[in-house]
């Protein structure tokens, strides 16, 4: 499927692991955002992170995640996608969309333990 | 993957890291208990580990995706959220028994408190995972592990009736015992299953093949290697149950303690067989911790789209890292309060078991399915044997809880 391309159902590109321009994994597509209204739908964004899971799983799961893992979500411009098979390729580096802010901090502590 | 020396090798890991803690202690007290007839339940779920097993390679060398990847496309978030919380649990607390039972067997070796030795084993793994790679973790742990191949050559000598152990191997139940007895069978059935069956095992050995970035030239390698090496390490595991048998059972002795069973090897060959086994025990117990640790890790990382893996240096996967040493930490922690190891072989066996549906049932779909799959979906030998064993499966789920209660942990 191209982004331009007809879009199938919903759930195909939903829970697709996403991949940047330099092939690193930053993320699953956990939900999409729409434009538009009845007729002229088109998908705005990917929605990436915790955040996303509301109305995707109940409440009470919801709210569990909400406390443990915080209700970030990153927005992957529909434009920053290069191609969907059964992988999501971006046409842009995970940093440009917000999908490396948790790893980064965690890269910086890790480099400073030696042999890493 | 390719050649003789690689297929030996991958045979020869896979038999070194088949026996863990669990299967020990159960096959053990299974041969103590009940002689032979638990023979059967072993073999079973052999097959159903190595169908399962070859099927999960298949699925990491034709689709690059490991099991935990596809688990949420198949299960949809909320099943999927609550089937990796389950098994992250059940992956921590299997690495706390490996751990638990790895520091009691130095404990014999070397007579240092039990708790210091938990935690020396913990850093000594987290070392080694930090700084070798993939390959060489799996290698190094399965091929040490071999030595427990004493327990094999033990069997040979002390000339168990092979009559008898050959009917193990027909399936039975054993009407004529008290029904306290045979609903303890029942519970060791359920536990021998769970415990060879361990989801950990799948993850590990997928996420493996995506490591090694395994290609469809490599399935004939996977099979063989699944296959073989599954059903050779199960026949080490059902020549400690023999040995129990013939050599435990006379005297009354409860294998229930982890170290016990090394006394197996030390009755035909002495000090020398002792110390083999319980160096065979440390490979075997510290690859299942190493292989548990990993595994939270490779589930947690592929079910939320992290890099991951071991080909990559700590900080180019760097939650990936974070996690696997947060679960070592919590595994330790679990270790250091001070509940007994065999405690947590038992809680590890009947809590994986319950999870076991949902892991294998998104993997049989997967394989199964051609928009993955292509022409590698599974052939009907593969389909057979996999729904039967999935049914086993589901039945030993239901029962698990229920006859844990009952027999209090097999120790009615």
């Amino acid at each position: 499927m191209k982004p331009n391309g007809s879009l199938k159902l919903l759930a195909e590109v939903r829970d697709l692991q996403i991949v940047d321009k330099d092939g690193r994994s930053c993320g699953i597509c956990d939900d999409i955002e729409l434009d538009g209204g009845p007729g002229k739908l088109a998908i705005k964004a990917l929605l990436v992170g915790p955040g996303a899971y509301e109305g995707r799983v109940p409440n009470w799961l919801f709210w569990l995640i909400k406390r443990i893992a915080g209700s970030r979500i990153a927005r992957v411009p529909w434009s920053a996608v290069d191609k969907i098979s059964a992988r999501i390729f971006l046409n842009v580096t995970a940093e440009e969309v917000g999908l490396r802010k948790v790893e980064d901090r965690w890269v910086r502590k890790l480099q400073k333990v030696p042999t890493s | 993957m390719g050649g003789l020396i690689e297929i030996t090798l991958g045979i020869m890991t896979a038999v070194g890291g088949f026996v863990d803690v669990s299967e020990m202690v159960f096959a053990a007290q299974a041969g103590s208990r009940f002689v032979f007839s638990l023979i059967w339940v072993f073999a079973i779920a052999t097959v159903a580990i190595a169908v399962f097993g070859e099927m999960s390679g298949r699925v990491a060398a034709i689709t690059k995706q490991p099991v935990f990847n596809l688990m949420r496309q198949r299960l949809d978030l909320g099943p999927g959220i609550i089937a990796l919380v389950a098994s992250v649990v059940v992956s921590i607390i299997t690495c706390a028994a490996e751990i638990g039972g790895t520091a009691t067997v130095l404990k014999y070796l070397t007579g240092w408190p039990y708790s210091v030795l938990a935690a020396l084993t913990t850093l000594a793994l987290v070392a080694i995972i930090w700084t070798l790679p993939f390959k060489w973790i799996e290698r190094l742990f399965g091929l040490l592990g071999l030595l427990m191949i004493v327990f094999a050559v033990a069997t040979v000598k002390i000339h168990p009736d092979w009559g008898g152990v050959a009917r193990g191997f027909i399936p039975q139940v054993p009407v004529s015992l008290p029904l306290k007895d045979l609903v303890t069978y029942g519970y060791f059935v359920v536990a021998i299953i769970s415990a060879v069956l361990f989801p950990y095992e799948t993850y590990f050995y997928s996420s493996g093949g995506v490591e090694e970035q395994w290609k469809p030239k490599d399935l004939k390698v996977n099979r063989l290697v699944a296959i073989v090496g599954f059903a050779l390490g199960s026949m080490l595991a059902i020549s400690i149950l023999v040995n129990a048998a013939v050599l435990f059972r006379p005297l009354h002795v409860d294998p229930s303690i982890v170290g016990t069973s090394a006394l197996q090897a030390a009755i035909p060959f002495g000090r020398t067989g002792l110390l083999m086994a319980l160096l065979g025990m440390v490979f075997a117990f510290s690859g299942a911790a190493v292989e548990t640790g990993l595994s939270s890790a490779y589930s947690l990382a592929q079910f939320l789209g992290w890099e991951w893996g071991r080909f990559r240096k700590p900080h180019e996967a760097p939650r990936f890292t974070i996690a696997w040493i947060a679960t070592f930490a919590l595994s330790l922690a679990i270790v250091l309060t001070g509940v007994q190891a065999l405690d947590l072989v038992e809680w590890a066996v009947v809590l994986s078991i319950v999870v076991l549906p949902a892991t294998y049932l998104p993997l049989i779909l997967i394989a199964n399915d051609r928009k993955y799959m292509d022409r590698h979906v599974n052939g009907p030998v593969s389909n057979v044997l996999g729904w039967v064993s999935y049914a086993m499966i589901c039945i030993a789920a239901l029962a698990a809880l229920p006859l844990y209660f009952v027999t209090q942990g097999g120790k009615l």
